[in-house]
């Protein structure tokens, strides 16, 4: 019954964060301009503001956090880690690093789909890197380690990257590389990251089944006619095709992947099938309401969104590292 | 400088401000024989002293005096020789005129406190009556006063036929990141040179200021200047002026190295405003 409500509810959240977002900017518009607008029958300005400004940033925000709280599920489904998620792996910020390399040494002027290209092939490598660290080692923590090295070397080489490049203000930027950002975003940043999007959600829910079956054990869920290698193939090119999309248009945003499949679990069955459709829908939701949030909060530069999802996020990051305490 | 604080700032900052330097004369002397080991470390005073000195006066000049988006004397500085920031430089150079924006206030200097090099403080210009200062004062200092006249007549006559083809429409100088130049910069004095209203001005925006793409499409200005530079997408920065929002507003376009100095630039960067705004007006509407 609960959890039969679960989708509808999620679904409605994230349609009213969205209309929110639509309606909050630094312009205060009316609803009555806004709606006018929307008709096609508003004036210039409201138009432009919402369909050219506010309209592609909660798009963005919605596939943004939807492949982000879902890669979360998935790899801690596949992993058996409830730490495992973009950020806390490293996967992210590497995204970040090949972005930060095609947009800063003239690379993405040969072509638009060379962003992103590089930002996957960043995140691609980290995985493959961590995998063959750590994939499926006895302690969890191991996997975390190897993380925290992998994710250090992309922080590093992204700064590293934007010292040498020719550009003198790409210093300057590096904030919204590891932290993201949704500010000033367009239509072209969309067409960026959501086909991306669409392709990585897709393998990864694709594997709802393989997940659960492999929560029996590698070898039970082998003799269920689990091809474990294909599987984690899967999983590895569909975490790198979402998530780096997405970073190549909003930067490294952290920890969306750790809180919504936490706060779904206790909704859910406890399945990795059943956490993963609600933690995308769960992420979309809670992108939107933070980036809500870093428009809302009164500062002369707006907030960048890790600050708002770190916040969120450490906490319940601590607490199962508590939690493994006794395990160690 | 006048503007770009947060970027070029940083840069400048490299080549200007740095820690209080104890008195030394503030002018060279009077009827002197010209100095002949000028030392220039400050972006707009290489400016100055590339125009008014000779090749073979002229010691040292600051790193940025040769990159073409930031000095609008790049190409003629070229193959002088360039300093860093080091004391050790200029000690080596033991210059017999140091030309600064203050001179007196250089950290470079600063850390040189038993030498006493004849210094030239110029003042930051924000119009051209100032820039004509400072034309005359490093004209004289440099040992060419008739150089210096000479600039400033053509100054002047550049000046002095230029239209006002603005009529009262309002303008928005738009840097990276959403900075608005203001009031009380050269910025300023270039808009209301060719008859435009600085938007800054009528939002009572202070020198710089931040002005997000919503804010900028809600006031609808007339024109939106820009630096040349950011034709090209080259970071995040330089992306927002690119963004689809903003498409539908006339673009005016500066090479920054004229505006980021009170300098002999100032007559080009207020031509080709004047001309780009007639332009926009054939074309356009």
């Amino acid at each position: 019954m609960r959890r039969s409500l679960l989708l509808p509810l999620l679904a409605a959240l994230t349609l009213a964060a969205a209309i929110a977002s639509l309606l909050f900017g630094p312009v205060d518009l009316s609803v009555g301009r806004l709606l006018a607008a929307a008709s096609g029958h508003g004036d210039p300005i409201a138009t432009t503001i919402l369909f050219e400004l506010r309209l592609p940033r909660t798009a963005l925000a919605l596939a943004v956090g939807a492949i982000l709280g879902l890669a979360g599920a998935a790899l801690q489904g596949y992993l058996r880690n409830p730490l495992a998620e973009p950020s806390v792996l490293g996967t992210s910020n590497a995204a970040a690093l090949g972005g930060v390399a095609a947009l800063y040494f003239g690379f993405a002027q040969i072509h638009p789909a060379v962003l992103p290209l590089l930002a996957i092939g960043g995140a691609l490598f980290s995985l493959a890197l961590l995998f063959a660290l750590a994939g499926r080692s006895e302690s969890p923590l191991t996997l975390i380690l190897a993380g925290l090295a992998v994710g250090t070397l992309a922080v590093a080489g992204t700064s590293l990257a934007l010292n040498l490049s020719p550009n003198p203000f790409a210093a300057m930027e590096i904030m919204t590389w590891l932290l993201g950002s949704l500010e000033n975003r367009s239509f072209e940043h969309v067409r960026i990251a959501l086909p991306c999007v669409v392709i990585g959600a897709a393998m990864l829910l694709w594997n709802s089944r393989a997940l659960d079956a492999l929560t029996l054990g590698e070898d039970a869920a082998q003799a269920l006619g689990v091809d474990i290698r294909r599987l984690r193939l899967r999983l590895l090119v569909g975490t790198a095709i979402g998530v780096g999309g997405a970073v190549a248009v909003a930067g490294a945003i952290g920890f969306v992947g750790l809180i919504v499949p936490h706060l779904i679990r206790p909704l859910t069955d406890r399945s990795p099938s059943a956490t993963l459709l609600p933690s995308a829908i769960g992420g979309a939701a809670l992108l939107v309401l933070a980036d809500i949030g870093v428009r809302i909060v009164p500062t002369t530069n707006e907030l960048k969104l890790g600050v708002v999802t770190a916040f969120l996020g450490v906490p319940i990051f601590l607490v199962h590292l508590m939690r493994e305490k006794r395990i160690w | 400088m006048r503007r770009t604080r947060l970027a070029l700032g940083a840069l400048l900052a490299a080549t200007g401000a740095g820690a209080l330097w104890a008195a030394a004369p503030a002018s060279a002397p009077e009827a002197p024989a010209a100095p002949d080991r000028i030392v220039s470390i400050n972006l707009c005073t290489d400016q100055l002293v590339l125009a008014l000195a000779d090749r073979r006066q002229i010691a040292g000049l600051t790193r940025n005096a040769i990159d073409p988006e930031m000095s609008g004397a790049a190409i003629t500085a070229r193959g002088l020789p360039l300093l860093g920031n080091s004391a050790e430089q200029i000690l080596a150079i033991d210059p017999d005129l140091v030309v600064g924006m203050p001179a007196s206030r250089s950290a470079a200097l600063a850390a040189l406190p038993r030498q006493t090099y004849p210094l030239l403080d110029v003042d930051n210009a924000t119009t051209p009556d100032q820039i004509y200062v400072s034309i005359r004062q490093t004209a004289k200092a440099v040992g060419h006063i008739g150089r210096g006249e000479a600039l400033v007549a053509r100054m002047q006559a550049e000046l002095a036929d230029l239209p006002k083809p603005g009529r009262g429409r309002v303008a928005a100088y738009y840097q990276r990141r959403g900075y608005m130049t203001g009031t009380g910069t050269l910025v300023d004095e270039l808009i209301g040179r060719a008859g435009l209203v600085n938007l800054a001005r009528k939002l009572g925006k202070p020198p710089l200021s931040q002005l997000s793409l919503e804010e900028m499409v809600a006031a609808q200005p007339d024109f939106l200047i820009v630096e040349s530079a950011t034709d090209t997408v080259t970071d995040q920065g330089s992306e927002m002026l690119h963004h689809p929002a903003l498409k539908r507003i006339p673009r005016i376009r500066v090479p920054e190295a004229w505006t980021v100095c009170g300098s002999p630039e100032y007559a080009r960067a207020a031509r080709a405003i004047v001309a780009q705004i007639a332009a926009i007006d054939r074309g356009g509407q």
